[in-house]
């Protein structure tokens, strides 16, 4: 846990009483009992105590699946614990409170930010997350890095989008509503797209290789695979994606559901994962 | 009125999924056979799946899945102790209510005079109308 992360989530918490004074202790902690964040209101003691007591019941819950939110209502105050990717959000406030306030903060804003350090800590980590889906296993191998990246210090990689290279235009975004292929022949990581749309890729991009494509479900679940022109010429193919039976598990869709897809475009200095 | 049970057997042949333990009965417990008779009605609402009402003498458990009763049990007591001890610490007056929801499950637990009360439910199901059902 780096000095950064917890500086980060202490500043949200901070706030919280700016946003809503009813709010009257706030802190979080990993289940291993490190407090990561707090307010100046609760003592360690407390803090202690509450962790030690949510483990013992959170050591019983198999039953209903883990713990996700625990809430107390006390005849002045309520307390309410959310659990965010192994993290828990602790936070005590009046009855009179705006519910809705509070289940924003804790139930949105701070597993928002929790979520954008974790990212930002991947990323400084030299980890570039590309594909949300990491089943499929990538069409190109990673080429090796230039001579002028080897040759200079380590950078980090948030530095690539301010590379020299000219800009490239944004990657159209096109909907398709996916059909299902299967045979012998079909290779289990590529899907096929409608010729006319891969024409105008290549309209756009020029002499640029597009040999991948970013497909997102509307349920927010997204790959990044290779692509082929649609086989058959007929006008059935527009709006179609067609998709063998790996893909539709690995984005946990089905025949007839609308994708949108965009073609992935590598800028220099990026690596494909 | 609601009679409760002393012999084992008369028990075992009345209910299926249900357990009743009782050890006395000449104590009337009215709250208790108020609370059994509300926690009766709720446990045919759609999305509750089992209840516990116990008091320092009786308890009533009725689960849909009864291989779970133990398991159940043993969650609810524990909620129980450490809610009480996170209310003591944290000044939150009389404890209430406490909701713990996991990833398909929830259970509701409220404390009624000497009574303890957990409903378990589905995490669809609405817990708010099931605590004003237990306060009339």
């Amino acid at each position: 846990m780096t000095e950064n992360y917890s500086t980060a989530l202490q500043t949200i918490i901070n706030e919280f009483k700016n946003i809503t004074p009813e709010i009257t202790n706030t802190f979080m902690f990993k289940k291993d009992g490190e407090i990561i964040a707090s307010t100046e209101t609760t003592s360690e003691d407390q803090n202690k105590k509450l962790i030690t007591a949510f483990n013992d019941i959170a050591d019983q819950a198999e039953t209903l699946g883990g713990i996700e939110t625990l809430t107390i209502q006390g005849a002045d105050s309520q307390l309410s614990i959310t659990s965010m990717n192994n993290r828990y959000l602790v936070n005590v406030s009046s009855r009179v409170t705006d519910e809705k306030m509070v289940k924003t903060l804790t139930s949105v804003i701070v597993p928002t930010v929790v979520k954008l350090v974790d990212q930002i800590s991947e990323l400084s980590g030299n980890e570039l997350p590309q594909a949300k889906n990491p089943e499929l296993k990538p069409i190109e191998e990673i080429g090796l890095p230039d001579k002028q990246t080897t040759q200079s210090e380590p950078i980090p990689e948030m530095s690539a989008s301010f590379s020299s290279e000219p800009m490239l235009p944004e990657p159209p975004v096109n909907q398709f509503m996916i059909e299902k292929i299967g045979g012998l022949l079909v290779p289990c990581d590529i899907v096929r797209v409608d010729r006319e749309v891969i024409a105008k890729w290549h309209d756009i991009y020029g002499d640029k290789e597009i040999t991948q494509v970013h497909i997102e479900t509307l349920e927010g679940k997204a790959i990044i695979c290779g692509f082929k022109p649609i086989k058959e010429t007929s006008c059935n193919a527009k709006g179609i994606i067609q998709f063998p039976e790996k893909v539709l598990q690995a984005l946990q869709t089905s025949k007839g559901k609308l994708v949108i897809v965009k073609p992935e475009i590598t800028r220099q200095g990026e690596n494909k994962c | 009125m609601l009679k409760q049970k002393t012999s084992a057997d008369e028990a075992e042949t009345a209910l299926t999924n249900q357990v009743a333990i009782t050890t006395t009965i000449e104590d009337e417990n009215s709250a208790f056979a108020s609370l059994s008779a509300s926690l009766a009605e709720i446990r045919k609402l759609k999305g509750v799946i089992g209840y516990i009402l116990r008091s320092n003498t009786s308890a009533i458990l009725d689960f849909t899945e009864p291989n779970k009763i133990t398991e159940n049990a043993i969650l609810t007591s524990q909620i129980h102790d450490s809610c009480q001890e996170i209310t003591k610490q944290f000044n939150l007056g009389e404890m209430e209510s406490v909701l713990v929801e996991g990833e398909n499950i929830k259970v509701l637990c409220m404390s009624i005079g000497e009574n303890n009360i957990s409903v378990f439910m589905e995490k669809n199901a609405t817990h708010s109308w099931i605590i004003k059902r237990i306060l009339i």
